[in-house]
Formats: C-alpha cells, sequence, structure tokens
C-alpha cells in the first residue's frame, strides 16, 4: 500500500515527513503511558511518595510539550500534503494524458479522465492524510503499549499478543469480505438505476399499455434488488462484529488475568493497576481499527484507478523520427489490425493507396473497416502487422506531430471550443489573413451559416458548439482542414438525416477539398452524390478490401458496389405517402 | 467535503425555474419526512444503539472499579473483584448483542425504505410530463435513485448509530465521572470544550473557502473535459499547450484557494486536534490529579477512572463529528429527492371525453420551452383520417417541438391540439398515447425478451398476433435467429440487434397496436443504410389507412404526401401538395431545388 502510495507521487517526500510526524505521535503516546506505570508505582502505597514521582512527572510533562510541539506541526503539514499531492497528481496524470495514441480517447476513457483527474485523485489525497494518519496512530500505539506492558508483566504483554493477532486476522477477513459483498451492493444499486433509466425513456410506450409505473419485470427486479441488498449488508457488517467480539473478548480476559495475577499474589498492587490501565489504552485504539477499513479500501480503489490511467501505453515513438514528408501519398500494405481486446480483427490484410489530388470514398456496411482505415492514417492505434506509410514513410517512423501536422480530421462528432465561429476557425492558423479565413469560409459553405449567425463571425459556438446543427459543425470542421492547408483530409460523412440545405453544402465542401492537387481526401460515403463524385472507390466487408477502382468501373463489375448503388437507388424512390 | 456538496446543490437549484420551493423544502426537513414510514424502527434503532453504547462503556467502568476495589481494600478485593470481572464481561456481551440487534433493525429499515422510496419515485415518474423527463429528467432521476438514496442510507447504516453512541458514551462517562470526583469530571471535560470551541473557530469561515475551491474544482473538470473531448482538434492543431495552460492554472488555483484555507484555520486547527487528543486529556487529569492527591482532596483510587474512562472519550467523540457531515449529506439527498417527489404531474383531466374519430387538428398552436421565446407560434392546422401530413423545414424550425406535442410531452402554452374533435388534454394521457404510434429516431428497448417488447404494442396479443406484426415490420426473420428466438432476453441498450433491426422491433411494436395515428421520424429510415429498405417498407405498411403525421428531412420521399406544412423559426410559412409548392418558388422550392441538385 505504502510502496503504492509512493510510485505514485513523484514527491513522496511530504507523504513521509507527515506519516514519520504521526508515528513519532504514536510512539510518543505510548511511552508517556509508559511513565505512568513508576508514577502509579509511586502513589499507590499507604503514604504516597510524590517525591519519587516527581522525575517521572518532569519527564512525562516533557514528553507532552513534545507531543503539543509534533501536533502543531503536523497539523499544516498534513494539510499542505493533501493539497501539493492532489496538485502534483493532476498534473502528472494531465500530462501522461496528452502522449497517449488519439484511440484512447473513448467515450469510456474520457469519463475515466474527468473522474480520475478531480474526484478520485482529490479523494485519494485527502483519505492518503486524513485515514492514514488514524490508522498509523491505531497500529503504533497499540505496538508500543505492548513493549511498555512487557516492562510490567509478561503474562499481561503476551494477552495484548494475542489479542492482536487474533484482531489482525478478523480484520483481513472482514476487509475480504465487506470487499465481496459491498461489490454485490454497488451491482444492485447500478441495476436499479438502470432499471429507473429504462422506465423513464420507455414513458410513451409504457403508458400506452397502461404500464406507467413499470412492467411487472420492473417490480420484481426492485423486489430482487431489495433481498440483494439486505443480505449484502448482513453479510458486509458481519465480520465487523466478529472483530468487535474479538475487543470485546480481549477485554474481558484482560480484566480477569489482571484480577487473577493481584489475587494469587504473582504481582503488586500499583502493577496489577498499570496493567488495567494499559490494557483499555491498549484495546481502545486497536478497536478502532475496522472503523477505518472502509476508508482505506476506498482509497486503495481511487489509487488503482489512478494507477490504471497512468498505466496506459504512450503512443511509442522512434528514436530517430522523420519530421516532414514530400508528397501526401496514403499507403495501406497488408494491413491487419484488430482492436485492443477485441475478439475478431477490424482489418485483414488491407492493402489500398490513395495518391494527392484525388478523393477516395470508402463504402461498405458497418462493421465493415471503413472508420478503422481512417483511424490508422492518424494513427490513433499502431497496426499489428503490415505498414501504413504517408509520403513513403511509416507513420510509426514519423514525428508524431509532424503526421498530425499533415492530417485534418473531419468525423460525425466534430468538436468546437467554446468561443467564436473566428477563433475556432483561426485554432488552425492563428496568422491566416481575413482573406483567407473568408476563401476557406467560402470553400466550406459556411459563409451561408455565418452570414445567418446573429452576430456572425464573432458569434460564439456555444459548448462543444451546442449552438450549430451538426452538419453546420462539419462544415466548420472543413473550413478548418482547408485553412491549415492539410495535405491529407479524412472525413466521415454524416450517416444520419441532414436537411437539405447542409446535405447539399456538405457534399459542395468535400467537393471543394478534392480540388487542391496536393490534397489527399479519403472519405467515408454515406450519401450517393459523394460516391458518384469520387475518384476511387474502395469497398470493405468484415475487414477485407472486396472491390476497389473508380465509381463507373465498379457499377459496371455488378458487385457489392453496384448493388449499394441500386439500394440507394431504390431509397430514393421510396416515399412515404405512396397513394399520392 | 460534505459542505461542497451542500453549496453545489444550493447553487444548481437557484438557475432552475422549476424547483423554486426547493429551498424552503431543504430547511424543513426532508429526511424526518421520507423517513416517516420507517420512523418506529429508526427509534427502535436509535434506543437500541444507545443501550449498546451504554453497555459498551460498562467493561471501562470495570477496568477502574477493580482498581479501586483493591486500592480501597486489598486484603478483601476477591469478591469484588471477580463480581467486577463478571459485570465487565456482562456489559461487553450485551454491548455486543444489541450492536448486532440494532444494527439488524437499521438494516432491515434501511432496505425498506431505499425499496420504497425507489417504488414511490418509480410511481412519480409515471406521471410526470414525458417532456421533462426526456429535457433533463434521466440525470435527475438516476442521482435520485443512487447518489441521493446511497447517502440517506448512510445515514441510517452508520450516522444515526454513531452520533446516538457518541452522545451516550459521553453522557454515561461523564455521570460515572462527576460520581466519582465533581472538580476533576469539570477539569476533564474542560479539555473536550476547549477542543470544542477551537473546532467552531476552526471550521467558522469553511463556506467561503469551500466555495472557491469548488470553483476551481469545477474548472479543473471542464479543462480537462475540454481536452479529452477535443483531444482530435488539440492533436491535429497542435493547441494542446493553450488547453494544458487552462488546466495548469485551474490546479493552482486550487492549490492557492487550499493554502489560503489552511493559513487561515492552521493554529485553530491544530489547537482542536491538540485539545481533542488522548494526550491532553491524560496531562490534564495526571496534572490535576495528583496535584489533588497531594493536597489530600483526591484519594488515589479515584484517580483511575479518569484515567481509564476520561482518557478514551476524545475516541469516542469523533465518530460524531464525521457522523454529523454524515447526516448533513442525507439531508441533502433527501432535498433532492423530495424536490423530484414534488415535481407537479401532467394534469390528467377531470372529465375524461372519448375521441370521434382520428383526425387531428392544431389550433393557433403556440409553445415556448423558456416561457421567452416561442419554439412554435400560431400553428393550425388539419389532418384528416387517413391521410398523410409532412413537416418540414430546415432545422431548428420546431418540427420535432411540433410533434412532441401531440402525445402531450409537453402541453401547450396557447391554442389547443385536438384529436377527434377532443383537446388532448381532455383524453387521459393512457388512452391519448393509446391512440397513437410514435417512430422516433431514440429507441427504447426494455430489457425484456423480444416478444414482450413487441407485446407491450397491445397487451392482450397472442403469440400469432406478435408474430404477425413481426412479420409485417420484416424483423421476423432476425428475431428467428436470434439464439433464443421470440424468448432472447434484450438489455436495455438491445445489445445484439443493430440500429435498423432495433427500429423495426419498435415499428412491429406500432403495427401490433394498430393505433390510428402514426407520428414519425423519416429520418428513422436513414440510420442503418443495411437495413434502410427494410425499415422504409415496414414503415410503409405501417402507414396504411392511418393518420400519418411525418418529420421529413428527404423530400423525394413525401412528394406524395396528402398536405405538406413548410416550418421556418417556429412558423408555419407555407402549405399545400408538392406540385403546389413547387410552383409558388418559396422556400420549400429552394429546399427542394438544393436537394435534387445534390442528387442529380
Amino acid at each position: 500500500m505504502i510502496r503504492r502510495l509512493y510510485r505514485l507521487w513523484p514527491e513522496p517526500k511530504l507523504l513521509a515527513r507527515l506519516w514519520l510526524l504521526t508515528g513519532a505521535q504514536a510512539v510518543l503516546q505510548g511511552l508517556l503511558l509508559a511513565v505512568l506505570v513508576p508514577v502509579l508505582a509511586a502513589v499507590i502505597r499507604p503514604e504516597p511518595d510524590l517525591a519519587a514521582a516527581t522525575p517521572w512527572l518532569v519527564l512525562g510533562g516533557i514528553g507532552a510539550v513534545a507531543y503539543a510541539v509534533l501536533s502543531i506541526i503536523a497539523t499544516p503539514v498534513g494539510f499542505k500534503a493533501a493539497g501539493t499531492l492532489a496538485a502534483q497528481l493532476r498534473r502528472r496524470l494531465m500530462r501522461h494524458v496528452s502522449t497517449l495514441p488519439l484511440g484512447w480517447f473513448t467515450a469510456e476513457n474520457k469519463a475515466r479522465l474527468a473522474r480520475g483527474v478531480t474526484a478520485d485523485v482529490g479523494d485519494a489525497a485527502h483519505l492518503a492524510v486524513t485515514v492514514a494518519g488514524p490508522a498509523i496512530t491505531s497500529t503504533l500505539l497499540p505496538a508500543t503499549v505492548v513493549v511498555v506492558t512487557f516492562t510490567v508483566d509478561w503474562r499481561m504483554a503476551l494477552l495484548f499478543c494475542v489479542t492482536a493477532l487474533v484482531a489482525y486476522w478478523a480484520l483481513q477477513r472482514a476487509a475480504r469480505i465487506s470487499e465481496i459483498a459491498e461489490i454485490e451492493l454497488e451491482r444492485a444499486a447500478v441495476g436499479v438505476a438502470g432499471r429507473a433509466i429504462e422506465l423513464g425513456q420507455a414513458q410513451p410506450v409504457l403508458r400506452a399499455a397502461g404500464h406507467a409505473e413499470g412492467t411487472p419485470r420492473m417490480h420484481a427486479a426492485l423486489e430482487e434488488h431489495r433481498e440483494v441488498y439486505r443480505e449484502g449488508m448482513r453479510r458486509a457488517r458481519r465480520p465487523f462484529f466478529v472483530y468487535t467480539a474479538v475487543i470485546a473478548g480481549g477485554f474481558v480476559a484482560a480484566l480477569a488475568l489482571a484480577g487473577e495475577l493481584l489475587l494469587s499474589g504473582r504481582i503488586e498492587l500499583a502493577g496489577a493497576i498499570a496493567l488495567l490501565v494499559l490494557a483499555a489504552r491498549f484495546l481502545e485504539p486497536l478497536g478502532n481499527l475496522i472503523e477505518l477499513i472502509g476508508a482505506l479500501r476506498a482509497m486503495t480503489n481511487k489509487i488503482g484507478r489512478v494507477e490504471e490511467l497512468l498505466a496506459a501505453p504512450a503512443l511509442p515513438t522512434a528514436a530517430d523520427p522523420v519530421r516532414g514528408i514530400d508528397a501526401a501519398d496514403v499507403e495501406f500494405s497488408h494491413v491487419s489490425f484488430t482492436y485492443p481486446g477485441g475478439d475478431s480483427p477490424a482489418l485483414r490484410d488491407v492493402s489500398l493507396r490513395c495518391r494527392p489530388g484525388t478523393t477516395t470514398a470508402l463504402v461498405g456496411s458497418s462493421g465493415s473497416g471503413k472508420t478503422t482505415v481512417t483511424r490508422l492514417i492518424a494513427r490513433f492505434f499502431d497496426v499489428d502487422s503490415g505498414q501504413v506509410r504517408i509520403g513513403g514513410v511509416d507513420v510509426r517512423e514519423l514525428d508524431p506531430a509532424a503526421l498530425l501536422d499533415e492530417i485534418a480530421i473531419v468525423f460525425q462528432d466534430v468538436y468546437l471550443f467554446d468561443d467564436t465561429i473566428e477563433n475556432n476557425l483561426r485554432l488552425a492558423r492563428p496568422e491566416a489573413t481575413w482573406d483567407e479565413l473568408e476563401k476557406a469560409a467560402g470553400a466550406a459553405r459556411l459563409d451561408e451559416v455565418i452570414e445567418r449567425l446573429p452576430h456572425g463571425w464573432q458569434t460564439r459556438v456555444g459548448e462543444a458548439g451546442a449552438q450549430l446543427s451538426g452538419g453546420e459543425r462539419q462544415r466548420v470542421a472543413i473550413a478548418r482542414a482547408i485553412l491549415k492547408q492539410a495535405r491529407i483530409v479524412l472525413v466521415d460523412e454524416a450517416s444520419s438525416a441532414l436537411d437539405p440545405e447542409n446535405e447539399a453544402a456538405i457534399t459542395q465542401a468535400i467537393a471543394n477539398l478534392g480540388d487542391d492537387p496536393d490534397r489527399t481526401v479519403v472519405v467515408i460515403a454515406h450519401r450517393p452524390a459523394t460516391l458518384a463524385a469520387a475518384d476511387h472507390v474502395v469497398s470493405l466487408d468484415g475487414g477485407v478490401v472486396i472491390e476497389s477502382g473508380t465509381p463507373d468501373e465498379l457499377l459496371r463489375t455488378g458487385g457489392a458496389f453496384a448493388r449499394l448503388n441500386r439500394q440507394y437507388e431504390r431509397a430514393r424512390h421510396w416515399r412515404i405517402a405512396n397513394h399520392g | 467535503m460534505s459542505t461542497a456538496t451542500d453549496t453545489r446543490v444550493a447553487a444548481g437549484s437557484g438557475s432552475h425555474a422549476d424547483s423554486d420551493q426547493s429551498v424552503g423544502l431543504a430547511k424543513a426537513g426532508a429526511l424526518a419526512r421520507l423517513f416517516a414510514p420507517i420512523r418506529t424502527h429508526l427509534v427502535v434503532c436509535a434506543v437500541l444503539s444507545t443501550l449498546s453504547a451504554a453497555a459498551g462503556i460498562v467493561p471501562y467502568i470495570a477496568v477502574a472499579e477493580i482498581a479501586r476495589a483493591m486500592l480501597n481494600d486489598p486484603a478483601g478485593a476477591g469478591a469484588a473483584i471477580w463480581t467486577w470481572v463478571g459485570i465487565g464481561a456482562a456489559g461487553a456481551t450485551v454491548w455486543l448483542v444489541l450492536m448486532v440487534q440494532s444494527s439488524r433493525v437499521g438494516h432491515y429499515a434501511d432496505a425498506k425504505i431505499l425499496h420504497e422510496l425507489r417504488t414511490r419515485i418509480v410511481r412519480h415518474l409515471g406521471a410526470l410530463p414525458i417532456g421533462w423527463f426526456r429535457a433533463s429528467g434521466s440525470g435527475r432521476v438516476k442521482r435520485a435513485m443512487t447518489g441521493d438514496l446511497e447517502e440517506m442510507h448512510e445515514v441510517i447504516a452508520h450516522a444515526l448509530g454513531q452520533l446516538t453512541g457518541a452522545v451516550t458514551v459521553v453522557l454515561v462517562g461523564a455521570g460515572y465521572l462527576f460520581s466519582v470526583d465533581v472538580p476533576m469530571a469539570l477539569i476533564a471535560l474542560g479539555v473536550l470544550v476547549v477542543m470544542g470551541i477551537f473546532y467552531r473557530i476552526s471550521m467558522r469561515s469553511m463556506t467561503a473557502h469551500v466555495n472557491r475551491l469548488i470553483v476551481a474544482d469545477t474548472r479543473i473538470s471542464a479543462a480537462s473535459v475540454e481536452y479529452a473531448d477535443g483531444i482530435q482538434v488539440v492533436k491535429t492543431f497542435g493547441t494542446g499547450g493553450r488547453v494544458l495552460r487552462r488546466f495548469d492554472d485551474a490546479v493552482d488555483e486550487h492549490t492557492q484557494a487550499f493554502a489560503a484555507w489552511v493559513a487561515e484555520v492552521r493554529h485553530s486547527s491544530a489547537a482542536s486536534r491538540l485539545f481533542g487528543s488522548e494526550m491532553a486529556v491524560l496531562t490534564a487529569v495526571m496534572a490535576a490529579g495528583l496535584a489533588f492527591v497531594s493536597q489530600g482532596s483526591l484519594a488515589v483510587a479515584d484517580l483511575v477512572p479518569f484515567l481509564v474512562v476520561a482518557v478514551g472519550m476524545p475516541n469516542s467523540i469523533l465518530p460524531a463529528v464525521t457522523a454529523s457531515q454524515g447526516v448533513r449529506k442525507g439531508r441533502m439527498g433527501a432535498a433532492n429527492i423530495e424536490r423530484l417527489l414534488s415535481r407537479p404531474p401532467l394534469p390528467e383531466p377531470e372529465r375524461p371525453q372519448k375521441p370521434q374519430g382520428h383526425g387531428v387538428e392544431f389550433d393557433q398552436v403556440s409553445f415556448s420551452y423558456d416561457g421567452v421565446t416561442n419554439a412554435v407560434e400560431d400553428v393550425s392546422a388539419v389532418c384528416p383520417p387517413g391521410t398523410v401530413t409532412a413537416i418540414v423545414g430546415p432545422s431548428g424550425a420546431g418540427k420535432t417541438t411540433l410533434t412532441s406535442l401531440l402525445p402531450r410531452f409537453y402541453d401547450v402554452t396557447a391554442g389547443a391540439i385536438r384529436i377527434g374533435g377532443v383537446d388532448v388534454r381532455s383524453i387521459p394521457s393512457a388512452d391519448l398515447l393509446g391512440s397513437m404510434s410514435l417512430v422516433f429516431q431514440d429507441v427504447a428497448l426494455l430489457r425484456d425478451s423480444v416478444a414482450e417488447n413487441i407485446r407491450i404494442g397491445r397487451p392482450d396479443a397472442d403469440d400469432a398476433e406478435v408474430r404477425r406484426a413481426a412479420v409485417a415490420a420484416h424483423i421476423h426473420d432476425v428475431i428467428e435467429r436470434l439464439p433464443g428466438g421470440y424468448d432472447t432476453l434484450l438489455d436495455g441498450g438491445g445489445g445484439s440487434l443493430s440500429g435498423g433491426e432495433r427500429q423495426r422491433l419498435t415499428i412491429a411494436r406500432a403495427i401490433l397496436s394498430g393505433a390510428p395515428v402514426v407520428v414519425l421520424d423519416e429520418a428513422t429510415a436513414a440510420l442503418d443504410a443495411d437495413s434502410e429498405s427494410a425499415v422504409q417498407e415496414a414503415l410503409a405498411t405501417l402507414a396504411v389507412g392511418k393518420t400519418v403525421i411525418v418529420i421529413a428531412h428527404r423530400l423525394h420521399t413525401i412528394v406524395g404526401a396528402d398536405q405538406i406544412l413548410v416550418f421556418d423559426n417556429g412558423r408555419l410559412v407555407e402549405r399545400g401538395p408538392h406540385d403546389e409548392l413547387l410552383a409558388r418558388e418559396g422556400l420549400y422550392a429552394r429546399m427542394w431545388a438544393a436537394q435534387e441538385g445534390v442528387l442529380a
């Protein structure tokens, strides 16, 4: 545990200092209890002899002052540790994430990152300070008391040792059992929440069917969750009682032993009293340990999640990367690739070539590998075998920044920063002139959108571009690509319905992109018009290239592309209102 | 950090127009009201844990009393010692047994109330306007069902017992100590009072500091989310530095805010920690005790109870501090849940009426989401039974809003919508929704078998009818290929089915229901290139003979519609059949030209 914390923080010194201070306080506290032994011996006699106790009292006084000083020093150190550790870990996390391949940034991982950087890091740092302290006290103080007890009576000390051992066993067991039970409880809670969401989303159909309050199956699920929950809680608490019973048993045994030792005359009265006081001070902190278990586990879980984020492998870079390319050819030679965690390959032995000045359309059903091809070009992931080459250079040999310099991506979920249209475009080239901005906007058919917006170029697009429709955001992305003068543009055409105006504009904008003789355009095509305008069509199925050629050639051969085209034709003639 | 949640919730509630009563509710003991059904259990649980805590202190008292017995009468202490060992053992046993019992009652009450509240929330959802749920409710409900309930559970499971336990230990312990020696008891408890004072001082300015921290936290989170969401842009345009700088600034701000707080409270919180330690009590007890012993005003025997019982007290108080934070969180959770439960349900008609026929009429309908601007304004149109009405227009023109008024996802702000001559607000909502099939782009499948997912369209349909509907929706073959056929269980997302297949499943549901009014989004048919034509055929089957209202994007699909309503900016700007609209050379004609230009 401690080793993991150390590895996690670049400057573990702060934590070490805090823990040392806490540990010193715990030991000091145990030693001060030791002072009680001679003091009690001095006063518990027929004629109390305070003079004999004085040196010990002075020692105790010094100890108490030292404890107070340590306490005053430790408090700000604890605060500082919590603050600094969180800040350091946050920076470390973000720096690490910025080295990860684009493919890492899935919705799930993004959610993990957001949670990790705020809640997990903050809580882990907070807990490392607030829980580790009491945990150290609850361990070191009883340990010190045991040592002190040995100086009074070895039998009682032995009893303490046995109690501690049994308590340790019970603690381990408690940790294990409640962890399992809590996982079950968590699963039950998630299940219940899922049912609730389902209930809300299906409201129209449920109400129409007279099940506004849920189907019998939903209610059965809620009922079942109640049972799982009740049982889970019972199980989670049981080891807690076992532990408490061990402590209580230790208590009674210590009472009996002290009485027996005194009555059998094997120990002095003062010694017996001291043993009783030590027993109380030994068992109480030990008993507190069980209360810390939950918090310690929470800390471990959070640290585990942060570690997982830090363990995501960064994009490997070549020792002596190539910094630039001459021409923007894109070439796949015998590329095979399986997604991390996937069981079947997304691409198998794919070879294709896209030349500058041409537009290549990728077609195929969902899951055929179209998107994977574009992702491998931008090196979201590295291939398993074969090569992806840009301008004749393996993308793995290229400097990652140089590679992304050449590329512009126009995917379906275009992200815009919450800023003005102008600034969102200028990202691509901050020094661009007005003339260039307007030209890019024109070529991307963004000019007509800007014209319509209340503040023109200065309109803010809202968080993640929410003020614009999906089609309009794609037009912004195309304008950025043009302004950036990217030589490779990867486009994933919107597959969902666009209104006619946007559809026409985007088709036109993609055509404009392809007009540059130095530019290679690869488009995942969903619309017949885009297909018809492509220079080259690559048709994929199940991760394999099944045909490629010009649209006309493929139409003539009558393969998959021709079939797709017929479907488009049929869809074109579909009428909802077929009796008109 | 419980106050963090406090303030966040408080800040959030102010911005919602609909939660005006929330502040009042939060203050008026939502927790007590929601716990009403288990009040008896909670009282029993609290009494048991009080008794348990009182018994728990008995072994400590036994230690002290054994010591006193030994000191007061060293020769004849034997019987007294064994009596007290027995009492101590009995105390420990009762402590344990009552703790288990109290926890059992607590857990029983816990599971019971969580179940009851979940059921109540579920019931209430069934009565809320669907529009609310679509707009913002999903997240709200999820939070209520998990986080908020979890916090209330903490109150029952831990906080209640810890609080009553701590109070009992302090009271019983103090009572015992006062019975032994009053001046010593005053000194020992005085140390704890000093701690309490410093604690209050250190917490004085908490709210302001916590607010600053929350702001910084939000910025950190926003910057990291912005970086991750915009990662393609960040990397391909090399703007990572700028975003990372924003992140660093936020982290710095957080560190500074924290440091400022620490600088202010370091002395008071160090003092409260010091006085709340066993060492402080031990030192005070030893110093005062020995002084009194040397003066002869305190017997040595009476010093021992203070070494054993008083020194342990700070340990018992600490859990109470955590517990009171837990109660505060629980209160917030309860307030959130009560706010959800007090959302006004969709008003049901007092005098329900039956529609006469299936024609749909929009009569000067206006609707506003925010009460300021109208998303739909003064729309009047008639859709006779058995005809197809198409709604077209640029995005944001109000097409979707208008169609969501018909099933009362929202109620109109002005005007009226009638089905068969009856205002939709006068039709019981089950009848209203039963009279129409809604086929939109977002598909809601139930976590139930495929057959049940279709049957929910008409719960009394037999298996043969379910199959016929599936065949008509072109989904029967797909279902037959599933591992369990019609009995295959679907998970919430529809798992093994593709988007188009899930779509056809909901169409089968609609076909089975036979509802006379069909509202559909034509884009539904374009979702999935693979099964587009199958979906189209299914939709065509569904539409036969119904009053159809369709939101259209690809204009060629609605060339034959009986009437086309063209919307722009929430207003109905043109209407008529295709040919007439083309001849008018207005917005529709322009849209048509744009689209045909692409396709040509």
